[in-house]
């Protein structure tokens, strides 16, 4: 520009001077030149050599008189004329049969596919040779102008650029006319190309590597025996390689650097995705991440090196990979060969990878739901599954997709509590390979824990999972097993602690744990302390449903109460097992009732043969009654302190005479060993195992009491009216009528309505002809068939301790006037500061001043409790 | 530990002669332990709340464990019987150092009790002690009701009209039911 503006100042200044002679030949000398670059730019060979020096001589002349800037744009001019008008329209005339081939005909686009790569390789040397043509008419033009400057010093300096400006200047006039002039679907057919050359290659290299993979193991012999194939293989390869290559040198020229660039880094990536997609699929027993690695290695940067290397040696036109050695094409010997990979492979590499992690990683979050379901199974789908999350780090992407498929499929109301749990629990053990620091599991979890504090058997099934399986059955595949896994490996650890239990442990262990410090991730969240604190702990989690260790505890010792209360012999030892394992986690302190309630059961077993004992020998000395030294083998008693054992159901019931007997003499003879304390006997409370004989068959039966007491009275009297049984028994009638269903069930009493509308008559079936069938068939029923517990549940508990707070309740309201549930629960809070304590959630309050109101103590008007006048 | 605050107070009692009409109580020269005021007053809130139902009972107004309202019920036998009638108790700082101030709130027909419904009761100025609480105030206050001190009568008029029970009882019930529509 500069010389341009020069020339036109010059211009300005000679323009006075120009005589007619000058314009003349000014005139002369461009008709000249503008004939004969018409003539060679069209591409007559032939004209340029014999009009060289005429062209040389004009332009030379022009020149002089200052109009080379003119010279030059004019010849430029032509060139791109003459492009856009023939070498571009010819070149993408090339490529109108596929104008409109749809996309989605697959089956087409594999036909035309060999097609395409014929053509457009043509198409490619043709416009490059046309290109090439050019480029020397610009030679051509460029020599005549350095002459011309040879002899006109004034204009010195920029003689060595000439030649790259005009180069550049022309390359850019190349690719703006090709840009311009191109018709959409050019880019889908070199997308088309690179997909089909890759996969061409991929099947190449895939045979290549499964070869590669048998020889391994023995190495270079076995290397030379498949040399053969091995180098067909190379030809075939280097012959690709080279197509491809030479393509890509081409489409460069043209000036499609990026574009060609995109097509072939968009077909690696589909390819790689395919890739990825075939060997993850849906199976998450297997590891696929080594083997999706290997390939990139193997396929993707083998053909990026190969075309590197060829476009690098492109420009001196050598074969490329003339040396290539049969070992090459295992990435490892490849890097000795090269010693060090390319900064741009290496570019390409880390690319690949990541494109691969990320897909992969896709493809396992969709699926973690499915996968955390199989967990254990699915252990190498999770370490994949962190690999790829510590390499791409969008953990929060697993958070939200993670928590979405939860709601979806798990948090609905068809999900068993069970079910519910044993997820929680495998997420929690799947998330703490992928982040042991538990940060996301806590953003995870979170919508469960919610979800499962709104259940109301979220508490008793946890317990039953706790407790379950440490039973010792094996036969049932009890979701306890587990967990009680996880209870016995905490233990172990905490063994293995113990066991180098040195002084210096703890200065070395805080030197470890210091030099192992990493911050927080950034998700963290700050409230929730550091990662040290949140160590993933499974029966922390499990218990964080609850909120406190004490409900656990309180729901466990329900249930220990009733197991207890229904062992007939002594023997607990796996309910030692399981409170020593939670004494480890809770605490001996918080545990102690439940300890109590085992010695108890300890005591019982002592003192029950020490009673027997003596019972024998006073009966032998005084030879009393013989009956009663039968009979007390058949009884064992489970003493229990009640304080310490859970409310305990009393419900009154006669026993027969004998056996109440038997009852009070036992309670005597405690009485004199164990003055001054009494036995008080809960005598609806534990198992009988009866026999019932009939005249052809005998039946075997483990009951209750009041059951056994019930078909006792059948001994005697065949038949019953509802009334006079219960007065027998000592029950009221509607109890009876719950009771006597389970023999009626087993078919051994029958029931038909008496004289009275409300008084049912029982009899006794003599003949178990035909009630026999029913009583094999639920015999395995047993005394459990009917849900009543002997230990008042915790529901109950819990409305007990809520009955403290009643007076407060109503003192508070007759007092303030009416309140809001919320100010209740507030000022229960505040002013409820000496024993009893209140600690009581907002819905226990709610649910318990409903029940006042539901017993008329209280009313519920406009969101606000009164007193009942 | 009662039985020491009380000998302690025995000790402070002259300085205490003047009634404790005034609002806000003087501060107290010992060195006050809000702490230990609030926990007393907690455990007589819950003493009093599982006392069971004896006619009296307690709870604080707002957020503040020193401000009282209070129900008593007119004792069984007596000209009060039937009616409740609300106070208010407000603890001092040094409580139980010094007597709550307690007053009717619901209009009160009664010798010792005048129109604004100051109550003139002996344990609650210069025979205050620290072994009182809360609930044996509120006692005193009931049984007070029913066995008025004619002697020194806040309400004169009350106190002629005491011998008169027919018209007595009828006044008790015309000043309630005025207190009840005033409230109202």
């Amino acid at each position: 520009m500069t010389v341009d503006s020069i020339s036109s100042v010059c211009n300005l200044g000679a323009l006075d001077s120009l005589s007619e002679a000058s314009i003349n030949e000014i005139l002369e000398s461009w008709n000249s030149f503008c004939l004969i670059t018409e003539t060679i730019v069209k591409g007559d060979d032939a004209k340029l050599k014999t009009s060289y020096l005429k062209f040389q001589d004009d332009v030379c002349s022009l020149c002089k008189y200052g109009l080379r800037s003119l010279v030059e744009e004019h010849f430029l001019l032509s060139l791109q004329d003459m492009l856009e008008k023939h070498g571009a329209p010819k070149f993408w005339k090339n490529f109108d049969a596929y104008n409109n081939v749809p996309d989605p005909e697959v089956d087409d686009k594999n036909m035309q596919e060999d097609e395409v790569e014929l053509l457009l390789c043509k198409a490619l040397e043709e416009i490059s040779s046309e290109k090439q043509y050019q480029e020397k008419c610009l030679l051509t033009l460029v020599n005549a102008l350095q002459l011309c400057e040879a002899s006109d010093t004034s204009t010195e300096g920029h003689a060595v650029d000439t030649e790259k400006i005009f180069v550049s200047k022309y390359r850019l006039i190349v690719s703006s006319v090709l840009m311009t002039t191109m018709p959409r679907h050019f880019t889908e057919i070199l997308h088309w190309y690179f997909k089909g050359r890759l996969e061409e290659l991929s099947t190449i290299m895939a045979g290549d590597y499964e070869d590669d993979n048998e020889s391994q193991d023995d190495n270079h012999p076995r290397n030379m025996d498949i040399d053969g194939t091995y180098d067909q293989k190379k030809i075939m390869e280097n012959k690709l390689v080279r197509n491809i290559g030479m393509v890509v040198h081409n489409l460069r020229n043209l000036g499609f650097t990026s574009m060609t660039e995109d097509a072939y880094a968009s077909a690696i990536f589909l390819l790689l995705k395919a890739k990825v997609f075939d060997l993850a699929g849906d199976d998450y027993r297997t590891s696929v991440l080594e083997s999706i690695k290997e390939w990139i290695q193997a396929v993707p940067l083998q053909f990026l090196r190969a075309l590197l290397d060829y476009l690098g040696d492109s420009m001196s036109y050598l074969s490329p990979k003339s040396t290539k050695s049969p070992l090459a094409s295992t990435p490892s010997s490849c890097y000795q060969k090269s010693g060090k990979p390319s900064e741009g492979i290496v570019r390409w590499q880390l690319r690949l990878e990541y494109f691969a992690y990320e897909t992969l990683q896709d493809l396992r979050i969709a699926k973690l739901f499915e996968i955390i379901v199989d967990y254990p199974d699915s252990a190498p789908a999770i370490e994949d599954l962190k690999q790829c999350l510590e390499y791409t780090g969008q953990h929060t992407k697993l958070v939200d997709s993670f928590i979405s498929a939860l709601r979806y499929r798990l948090l609905t109301a068809g999900a068993s509590t069970n079910d519910i749990l044993h997820q929680y629990v495998s997420t929690i053990k799947a998330l703490r390979t992928i982040d042991p620091a538990g940060v996301f599991l806590e953003a995870v979890g979170e919508p469960i824990r919610e979800y499962l504090r709104g259940r109301k058997d979220t508490i008793k099934c946890i317990v039953t999972m706790l407790t379950d399986g440490t039973g010792g059955n094996n036969s049932g595949p009890g979701n306890g097993d587990s967990l009680l896994e996880e209870l016995n490996r905490d233990e172990e650890n905490q063994e293995s602690n113990s066991l180098d239990d040195d002084i210096n442990t703890d200065d070395k262990q805080t030197w470890i744990d210091i030099q192992r410090w990493e911050p927080d991730p950034v998700e963290a969240d700050p409230l929730k302390g550091s990662r040290y604190k949140r160590k993933v702990d499974v029966l922390g989690m499990i218990v964080g449903i609850i909120g406190s260790k004490d409900q656990l505890i309180n729901e466990y010792r329900v249930m220990l109460a009733e197991k207890l209360l229904n062992k007939t012999d002594y023997d607990i030892d796996t309910e030692i097992r399981t409170l020593e394992l939670l004494k480890i986690h809770f605490g001996e302190s918080s545990m102690q009732k439940c300890e109590i309630m085992l010695n108890d059961l300890i005591d019982s077993k002592r003192t029950n043969t020490n009673v027997k004992a003596t019972i024998n020998q006073l009966s032998q000395t005084g030879g009393d009654s013989r009956e009663h030294e039968a009979s007390f083998d058949i009884l064992n008693a489970s003493v229990i302190s009640s304080n310490f054992w859970p409310p305990i159901q009393d419900e009154d019931v006669k026993l027969p005479e004998a056996v109440d007997r038997l009852l009070s003499d036992y309670a005597k003879r405690f009485h004199e060993i164990k003055t001054p304390r009494k036995l008080l006997w809960k005598k609806n409370l534990g198992t009988v195992k009866l026999e019932l004989e009939f005249e052809d068959k005998t039946l075997q039966f483990t009951v209750t009491p009041v059951h056994a007491s019930i078909i006792m009275q059948f001994q005697d009297q065949k038949s019953w009216t509802s009334k006079n049984l219960a007065a027998a028994i000592g029950v009221p009638v509607d109890t009876l009528q719950k009771r006597i269903n389970f023999w009626i069930n087993k078919g051994i009493v029958v029931e038909s309505s008496g004289a009275d509308s409300n008084d049912h008559l029982y009899t006794l079936v003599d003949d178990m002809a035909d009630g026999g069938k029913s009583v094999t068939n639920n015999e395995a029923l047993g005394a459990d068939d009917e849900a009543e517990t002997s230990v008042a549940s915790v529901e109950d508990q819990l409305r007990k301790e809520m009955t403290v707070y009643e007076k407060f309740i109503i003192g508070m309201l007759r007092n303030v006037g009416n309140m809001g549930l919320e100010r209740i629960h507030n000022s229960l809070k505040i002013f409820c500061a000496t024993p009893p304590i209140y600690d009581k959630s907002i819905q226990q309050l709610q649910s318990f001043l409903s029940g006042l109101v539901a017993e008329e103590k209280l009313e519920l008007r406009d969101g606000t409790y009164h007193i009942k006048k | 530990m009662e039985v020491r605050q009380e000998a302690t107070m025995d000790n402070l009692s002259p300085e205490q002669q003047q009634p404790s009409n005034s609002k806000h109580p003087k501060p107290s020269p010992l060195p006050v332990d809000t702490h230990s005021v609030t926990q007393r007053l907690q455990k007589e809130l819950m003493a009093l709340m599982m006392s069971g139902d004896l006619g009296v009972s307690a709870f604080p107004k707002g957020e503040s464990i020193f401000t009282w309202i209070g129900t008593i019920e007119g004792g069984k036998g007596t000209m009060y019987e039937g009616l409740s009638y609300k106070l208010s108790l407000q603890f001092p700082l040094d409580y139980p150092f010094k007597p709550p101030q307690v007053k009717f709130e619901t209009m009160c027909f009664h010798p010792n009790i005048d129109q604004f419904g100051n109550i003139c009761l002996d344990i609650l100025q210069d025979k205050w002690s620290a072994a009182y609480d809360c609930r044996t105030i509120l006692l005193s206050i009931q049984s007070l009701l029913g066995e008025p001190n004619i002697e020194s009568p806040l309400n004169s008029s009350a106190a002629s009209l005491w011998s008169n029970k027919e018209d007595y009882r009828k006044m008790v019930h015309k000043h309630y039911a005025a207190g009840e529509t005033c409230e109202s």
